[in-house]
């Protein structure tokens, strides 16, 4: 970490970035975001096996892209995010400087995104083998079982948006749920306005959610939403062998290989 | 507040009979909005028409519901008629309650339910109608002709002869085709040369003609009116522009034994050569892969005895754009190759041939000079075998279809051997005879009836040789089956017609689509046959199927005057029921975030990027942009967006929303 935070030092003297976005100890003793903008204050940096809220989320965010270039704090998560948001055309190399960070807090400098994007080749984008019998329980269940299961478990939900504020790839200025010429998604925390919102938002994430997590563990009443995202990459990998992020342009909605399974269509 | 107005036809019978039109109107002028709403007996008709218009200027409609027959059929008719009393021809929707009712469903109450909730969604989709307006396209007009046999020069002809600039590729030396290969053409026999030559020197001539022979096409961007396309021209090594045309070169040139495509193999041409005599460009190319120099590095004789020195070894492919309004695919077919055929044994015997053959040896420039000498030992043959369908209508080899000119050409061949060669006997093989065109049966029937030649209705089974001889066995099927044998000196297979080689790439290229059998394909068969299903390509002659030289000529002129409809008009119009991308007030400009995941999604290309700029020039955002020309109205886009920020005109999704709910909250 230390390495980390000398080059952060640097950066913010140099004034090649206005703000480092790194961990820092929170008031409540987990980890928090932090957005350094005075190389004297790089020593409150941290980075340990708590830091896992996505930092990359903040990279669109209108409030911390005013303060000038950015540099990031990057752990295996957040250079997912970047190169997904790459790949749409949310960031652009020259605006960024990436602090890539292994699992043990050891920088590691990346070139550009392409170094990135080889980099993550090497760690597969799986669910692990806990959560995959999990999602195997509920693919198992029979459509009433399944049907009452989701219900139970997204009821808890009062639309607080939060999952949506944590997720790097929730960046539209005007998301779905707020067009209102229609009104696609129900307002109200109810049953089919719940069951609609998080439908939806798993469908949006299709392809093109990096399994960081951040959803879920922003959210106040502890849902297990990420469940659906997760159900989607595993069909993903499987179905159409998704092997993770990458710079290429389109992602698996929006393109086909000749290849494709087509045994959906019966 | 919108003032819709109800119009319920009968469609004679074709509704009344099934659907209560009169409760149907009824209950529409109970909708909230509807202030006017009729039935009558035909709303198409010019009373029915009059009606509508009427009302419109009486009631002062905001917006027409025509419930009658499909928008297929009759929208144009009513948005027109609309249009004409004043109110914005998008501002009418039709409800198909012939198609999507009455014709489906038997009489009652609930048909009459469902035609009233049909009509019912329609109000409310009008109520979020917006008037639109057509889209202007620009055009340029000069057209882009692939392909240099009959079809793309009558094509090219008959566009230039309009006025407009026309630019010719073929990728052979010459153009010419197919038809520069034969020796007399049925119905008439007059010779092809005769006809076909005059032609191509007029091609040669035309101020508004272009002609690039030896190129094909490399790739073909953009839209109707305004494609780009790269040309590859391929290196000729000679330089046109010095070059005579004296001669001199090929007439040196020690590779000699190069067998002439033009002869269909029975000849031999030279490595720097002119296809044949009556060759447009009459200028040679150097064919790199049989000239010593390119593949030894020594000879470079042409380039000695040519005395203008026009040689250039050096020369480069060279990519040329050009920028045309229409494309015109004329790129022809192919015939069968001889491992088609191991029953027949041809490649195995010399005196098997194909027809393509048979018309070289028939013809006065062929390497017989026109006199019928078999390839093995040049004698006159005195016996012949004609095999008609040689690998057409045969799904055992995979080609399903009927090659529609062997059946002539067989017929003509066999004529013609027996103008040259009186004492010979001819036979021929055929499972039935098609020769439906003007005098076309007239002609098979004066080769068996005045010229003998004898037609057996059986398949041969195979060829084998037998003491100098071809032992051609088959069945009369006329006679119950009787097996046939006969001794023929020279057998004549007429091959199936098949797509050219390259054709699928070609068709990828130009992003239209072909059949199983590789034909380009028409856009509907029977009332779009020279259109292809993108705007702005179309096709003449024997590359979206076989078929003889009247027709292909019929079907060039077809596909010109389709050009130069289009290059008539100032301006290309369009339907306005395109995607767009919704805009803004600043600083927002757009809800689209710029993520450009629809432009992977469209099918048509259509989409692409704009940025928007501050005063000084930065780009402040970067959006999707829907090109005009491109949009086919498709809607994946729209399915596609997560910010709900296209929208198809016409069809947005909040009047799609309104049908909906109108069904849902009844
Ligand atoms: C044995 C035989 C006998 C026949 N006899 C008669 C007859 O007596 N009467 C009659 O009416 N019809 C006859 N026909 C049919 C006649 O040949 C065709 O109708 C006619 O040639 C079709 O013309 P086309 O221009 O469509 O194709 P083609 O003649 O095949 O010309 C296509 C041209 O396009 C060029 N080309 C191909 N691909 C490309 C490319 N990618 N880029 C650029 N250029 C390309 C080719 O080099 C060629 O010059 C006969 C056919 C055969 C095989
Ligand atoms: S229109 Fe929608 S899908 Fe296309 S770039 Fe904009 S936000 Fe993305
Ligand atoms: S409507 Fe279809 S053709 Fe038009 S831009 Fe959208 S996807 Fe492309």
């Amino acid at each position: 970490m230390d390495n980390v935070k000398k080059r952060a030092a640097e950066l913010l003297k140099s004034e090649a970035v206005k703000v480092v976005i790194g961990y820092t100890m929170g008031t409540n003793g987990k980890p928090r975001a932090a957005f350094i903008q005075n190389a004297e204050d790089v020593d409150s940096l941290i980075f340990n096996a708590q830091c896992v809220q996505n930092l990359a989320v903040y990279l669109s965010k209108a409030e911390i892209k005013q303060l000038g270039k950015p540099a990031i704090v990057a752990p295996l998560n957040v250079l997912r995010a970047i190169i997904q948001l790459a790949s749409e055309m949310q960031i652009q190399e020259n605006e960024l400087i990436v602090l890539g960070v292994s699992p043990d807090g050891e920088l590691i400098d990346f070139q550009n995104f392409s170094a990135i994007e080889k980099y993550l080749e090497d760690f597969n984008m799986e669910v692990d083998a806990k959560e995959k019998e999990t999602l195997e329980k509920i693919s198992s269940m029979s459509l009433e079982e399944r049907w009452k299961f989701w219900n139970e478990e997204l009821a808890e939900c009062f639309k607080c948006y939060a999952c949506r504020a944590a997720c790097p790839m929730c960046y539209c200025h005007k998301c779905a749920v707020e067009q209102n010429k229609p009104q696609w998604i129900p307002v109200a925390a109810h049953r089919l306005g719940n069951l609609e919102w998080h439908i939806m938002r798993a469908m949006h994430l299709a392809g093109r959610c990096v399994n960081c997590d951040a959803c879920h563990e922003a959210c106040p009443k502890g849902i297990n939403l990420n469940f659906l995202t997760k159900l989607m990459l595993n069909d993903a990998q499987e179905e159409f062998g998704y092997t993770g992020v990458t710079l290429k342009e389109g992602n698996l909605l929006s393109t086909f290989k000749t290849n494709d399974q087509e045994n959906f269509i019966q | 507040m919108s003032r819709i107005g109800v119009f319920v036809c009968h469609c004679g019978e074709n509704i009344s009979a099934t659907v209560d039109v009169e409760k149907v109107a009824q209950a529409a002028a109970g909708f909230d909005d509807v202030v006017h709403s009729v039935d009558y007996k035909y709303m198409c008709s010019d009373p029915g028409q009059t009606l509508i218009k009427q009302a419109i200027k009486e009631h002062n409609l905001t917006g027409v519901v025509v419930a009658a027959c499909s928008p297929r059929m009759h929208e144009p008719t009513f948005r027109k008629a609309c249009a004409e009393a004043g109110l914005n021809g998008y501002m009418c929707e039709m409800t198909n309650l012939r198609e999507h009712c009455s014709w489906v469903h038997d009489r009652t109450e609930e048909t009459t339910e469902k035609a009233i909730d049909l009509v019912r969604m329609l109000v409310e989709k009008v109520k979020n109608n917006k008037p639109l307006e057509p889209i202007l396209v620009p055009i340029t007009k000069t057209a882009l002709v692939i392909g240099g046999g009959i079809a793309g020069i009558q094509t090219s002809l008959d566009i230039a002869n309009c006025g407009h600039k026309v630019i010719l590729v073929e990728k052979e030396p010459s153009i010419g085709g197919h038809m520069s290969q034969l020796s007399e053409t049925f119905p008439t026999l007059d010779c092809s040369q005769c006809i076909l030559t005059p032609r191509m020197v007029e091609v040669a001539q035309h101020p508004n003609i272009e002609l690039i022979t030896y190129a094909e096409l490399d790739s073909l961007e953009g839209y109707i009116g305004n494609f780009k396309a790269k040309i590859r021209k391929k290196a000729k090594s000679v330089d046109h522009s010095v070059c005579t045309g004296c001669g001199d070169c090929w007439g040196k040139c020690p590779s000699k034994k190069i067998p002439s495509e033009f002869n269909a193999g029975l000849g031999s041409r030279t490595a720097i050569y002119v296809p044949f005599p009556q060759a447009v460009p009459n200028k040679p190319v150097i064919d790199k892969s049989n000239c010593n120099y390119y593949q030894k590095g020594k000879c470079k004789i042409c380039e000695k005895f040519c005395k203008p020195g026009a040689i250039r070894f050096d020369q480069e492919d060279e990519i040329v754009e050009a920028e045309v309004g229409a494309v015109v695919v004329t790129t022809g077919f192919d015939v069968v190759k001889p491992e088609f055929f191991p029953e027949y044994g041809y490649g195995k015997y010399k005196d098997v041939i194909t027809g393509l053959q048979f018309e070289r040896l028939a013809s006065a420039s062929g390497p017989t000079l026109g006199e019928i000498r078999r390839p093995s030992d040049e004698k006159v043959p005195e016996k012949v075998v004609f095999i008609a369908c040689a690998g057409s209508r045969d799904p055992a080899k995979g080609i399903n279809y009927c090659s529609k000119i062997c059946c002539m050409y067989t017929a003509k061949h066999a004529m013609l051997y027996q103008h040259k060669v009186h004492t010979g006997k001819s036979f021929v093989f055929y499972m039935d005879i098609r020769a439906a065109g003007k005098n076309y049966d007239e002609f098979v029937r004066r080769a068996i009836e005045e010229d003998k030649v004898n037609y057996i209705r059986g398949r041969v089974s195979t060829v084998y040789e037998k003491d100098g001889k071809l032992i051609v066995k088959g069945a009369d099927t006329l006679m119950n089956g009787e097996p046939i044998e006969i001794e023929a000196d020279m057998v004549v297979l007429a091959s199936a017609g098949i797509s050219n080689p390259g054709s699928e790439e070609l068709a990828q290229k130009l992003h239209v689509s072909y059949d199983r059998y590789k034909f380009f394909a028409e856009a509907h068969p029977k009332l779009k046959p020279v259109e292809t299903n993108t705007a702005g390509i179309f096709l003449a002659g024997a590359c979206q199927a076989p078929k003889d030289i009247p027709e292909t000529v019929g079907m060039a002129s077809g596909a010109a005057s389709k050009v130069a409809a289009l290059f008539s008009q100032p301006e290309l119009k369009r339907e306005p029921l395109i995607a767009v991308v919704n805009r803004q007030m600043p600083p927002v400009f757009s809800s689209c975030v710029g993520c450009f995941l629809c432009e992977t999604a469209c099918p048509y290309n259509a989409i692409g990027r704009e940025e928007i700029k501050d005063r000084n020039g930065n780009v402040i955002k970067t959006l999707a942009r829907v090109n005009e020309g491109l949009c086919q109205g498709c809607g994946t886009c729209v399915a596609f967006c997560r910010t709900k920020s296209i929208d198809i005109q016409g069809f947005s999704n909040e009047q799609m929303y309104s049908e909906v709910m109108a069904l849902l909250n009844d």
